[in-house]
């Protein structure tokens, strides 16, 4: 395990966002982000829950990595214990949100479990303990994954209101327009690499 | 490496596990921990302290009232409304597509898909108060005609049924034969609301029929038999129009129920009464000598059998035909046709909708015809 | 002859309690596909024909409706009667939505009733209409071919 990298928190935030955007240049939670940007409103309600996962998964998962993992030496049983906190969060939350507050159970509620075996959330778990985030940078981390993955299916779902509405060919239409799009996605985030690396 | 290494690996991931497990079901009992929560209906008329968390249909369920359900609670019929004043946030989809706009504004909302979670008061029609779940004894089984039966159950000893004539109860059969899971069927109540610890109902053989085929093969005296009720919005309104009564075989059964109640409460002569009864042949007629006997005595009752297709041996001096044409000839001719009217008619989907037409076409006001129809 | 995906699918919804709680196959032990063809048979053997048995059904349903729930007698040859429930069944071969209705049909002939009767449904009817399928034995909305024969008149 190398020290933390030496990071400024807002470099790391806004890098998570756009140049390393957990989507766009990881290409993390595909199956969620093409079958549910169909539908404008949707994405935004999972893209909020994404990024509200993220910011307390990447909190826990850090902490079991730390407290149990790191001095039991079974840091090779990470895939299995990040996904079953990651699961154990999903359940909770649900619960929460069901209490607390119907109208957030109900624009949340089918996403949630949607969530639990999104790629991404797993992704970032697995990037803090390889890149040896602290505490507080896993959490920003986390956070502005989950905001970079909310801004892409945000963007994607409004691109493909317009491209459904558009004289696409045959063959292209639906699934191949979308891959298209989500191609140029791809190279125009890219652009943003060059300003700041975060490794 | 640590002493026993090859254990910690399952008891880490077991003891993470168990953690996780313990404090998923530790939210569970605090977050979905609700309580007792106060449920007022009909402003106030009564007020019930139900246990949170479970849906409203099965809370009041377990305080005696029975809201209307046929899905058993899945959201997939939509016949549990109940009107909600109190706020507790937006429709749930799942309930959207079985409210229509107006009903939306009401406040109207599924009562199976509303969780208990916070004081309510809400509001369901008043008939429901009386709606009991019975385990009653079958006391007899008459034959009235070749294929209708008079069932005749006891209620327990403890009860007093509430109930308006016309209304139904939901009649249940075991499971049978192939017949894997009981079976529930609605009929109409025949005997008088007077008769508070029985209930009667009118059964007739339909061929295929799951209900109907075990009442008239296996079902015996004595024996025990579920019945829930009452519910219904056919009743006699209480106006001093002309009753205009028809019926078709089992139809009977409101009718028996309606003119016994109003020779109990003195109100049968208050109001004229023409009630059309339609048969084949004069061997599917029944209740005849008591019914003859009520045009008899009393001056504004009038009972009209008509048999479709009389046999040479039944020697068939009444009216002939099918019951629309005799109901139709009747009301051009014999009822005066300034005389307001209401409708009343208890029979098949085909019978309803045929004499419905027969009664426009006489002027009869669409909005006072009442009908049940068969289940 | 094997049995094609669409009959699977349409025997396994004819089992009971998947549309109707007696389902449709009765004590039979066949399965579908050898319940048509055997049916078949037996109708070559007698010489009649779905198509026509179909079409005299129908009429007599339709017909049928006219009595209002009650019996009627209809071309002096036949006493029918329609039941009508509520609700409605859907087709194991899902090709359908139909509204429980079911017609007993009697052969009487000159108005006298000879007991001989038949039960049939707007979905049995299109049953042996569309498939040949005549239900399995056993079931309440079998149709025998002899049955239909002697009750229809041919």
């Amino acid at each position: 395990m190398s020290a933390a990298p030496v990071l400024n928190p807002f470099s790391l935030f806004f890098a998570s966002i756009f140049t390393s955007n957990i989507l766009l240049a990881n290409f993390l939670g595909m199956c969620s982000f093409i079958s549910i940007s169909k539908d404008g409103k949707s994405s935004n309600g999972l893209g909020f829950a994404v990024t509200v996962v993220l910011g307390i998964t990447s909190a826990v998962n850090w902490a079991v990595l730390h407290f149990v993992l790191i001095p039991l030496q079974l840091e090779y049983l990470r895939y299995i214990v990040f996904i079953i906190t990651i699961a154990a969060t999903v359940q909770i939350l649900e619960m929460i949100i069901d209490r607390v507050s119907q109208a957030l159970y109900m624009s949340l509620g089918i996403f949630l479990p949607l969530i639990t075996v999104n790629c991404a959330i797993l992704g970032v778990s697995l990037f803090i303990d390889i890149r040896a985030y602290t505490f507080v940078q896993s959490v920003i981390y986390g956070v502005g994954s989950g905001l970079g993955w909310w801004l892409a299916i945000a963007a994607l779902s409004a691109i493909r209101k317009k491209t459904d509405k558009s004289p696409v060919p045959a063959g292209l239409k639906g699934p191949g327009i979308t891959m298209i799009t989500i191609g140029f996605m791809a190279m125009a985030f890219m652009g943003f690499s060059g300003m700041l690396q975060v490794q | 490496m640590v002493p026993f290494a090859y254990f910690t690996a399952p008891l880490a991931v077991g003891a993470i596990s168990a953690a996780l497990a313990a404090l998923i079901s530790v939210t569970d009992k605090i977050v979905n921990n609700y309580g007792d929560i106060d449920v007022a209906i009909n402003d106030g008329k009564k007020e019930l302290t139900i246990k949170g968390g479970q849906p409203l249909l099965f809370g009041l369920a377990e305080e005696g009232i029975f809201i209307p359900s046929a899905c058993g609670g899945r959201g997939s019929c939509g016949t549990c409304k109940v009107q909600v004043s109190t706020d507790i946030g937006p429709v749930m989809p799942t309930e959207l597509p079985f409210l229509e706009k107006k009903e939306l504004e009401e406040g109207i909302r599924l009562s199976c898909q509303i969780k208990l979670k916070q004081p309510l008061s809400i509001a369901i029609p008043e008939e429901l108060f009386n709606v009991r779940d019975y385990i009653g004894i079958v006391e007899r089984i008459n034959d009235v005609t070749h294929d209708i039966k008079e069932v005749y159950v006891k209620l327990p000893d403890d009860t007093d049924v509430t109930f308006v004539s016309g209304q139904y109860g939901q009649f249940e059969v075991p499971p049978y034969d192939k017949v894997k899971e009981a079976t529930m069927r609605a009929y109409s109540m025949s005997s008088p609301p007077s008769d508070t610890k029985h209930l009667e109902f009118l059964i007739r053989l339909v061929p295929g029929g799951i209900v109907t085929t075990y009442v008239h093969t296996n079902l015996q005296e004595g024996q025990k038999i579920r019945v829930v009720g009452p519910f219904g919005d056919f009743y006699v309104r209480d106006t001093d129009m002309a009753m205009i009564c028809v019926a078709g075989g089992s139809g009977m059964a409101p009718f028996k129920s309606i003119f016994q109640n109003r020779i109990d409460d003195g109100t049968i002569n208050d109001r004229d009464i023409w009630y059309f009864f339609g048969a084949r042949t004069k061997k599917d007629l029944f209740y005849l000598d008591w019914l003859y006997e009520l045009d008899r005595t009393y001056e504004r009752f009038h009972f009209i059998p008509a048999l479709s297709e009389p046999q040479a041996e039944d020697e068939w001096d009444g009216p002939t035909g099918l019951i629309t044409e005799v109901l139709g000839s009747y009301l051009q001719e014999t009822i005066p046709t300034e005389q307001a009217k209401e409708g009343y008619l208890c029979g098949s989907p085909g019978m309803l909708d045929a004499c419905m037409a027969v009664m426009q076409q006489h002027k009869m006001d669409p909005e006072r015809i009442y009908f049940d129809k068969f289940a | 002859m094997k049995m094609s995906p669409e009959f699977t699918k349409a025997q396994q919804n004819m089992q009971p309690g998947v549309i109707t709680s007696n389902g449709f196959l009765g004590d039979d032990h066949r399965n579908v596909v050898e319940i048509v063809e055997a049916d078949e048979e037996h109708f070559a053997a007698l010489g009649i024909d779905f198509d026509e048995i179909a079409e005299r059904l129908r009429f007599l349903m339709n017909e049928g409706r006219k009595g209002l729930g009650e019996p009627i007698t209809v071309s002096d040859r036949w006493i029918v009667t329609v039941y009508e429930a509520r609700g409605h069944l859907a087709s194991p071969f899902e090709d359908g939505v139909f509204r429980k209705v079911n017609a007993q049909i009697e052969w009487a002939p000159d108005g006298n009733a000879s007991g001989k009767t038949i039960l049939v449904s707007d979905l049995s009817l299109h049953l042996l209409e569309h498939y040949h399928f005549l239900q399995g034995r056993g079931s309440p909305f079998r149709l025998e071919p002899p049955d239909l024969k002697e009750v229809l008149a041919y």
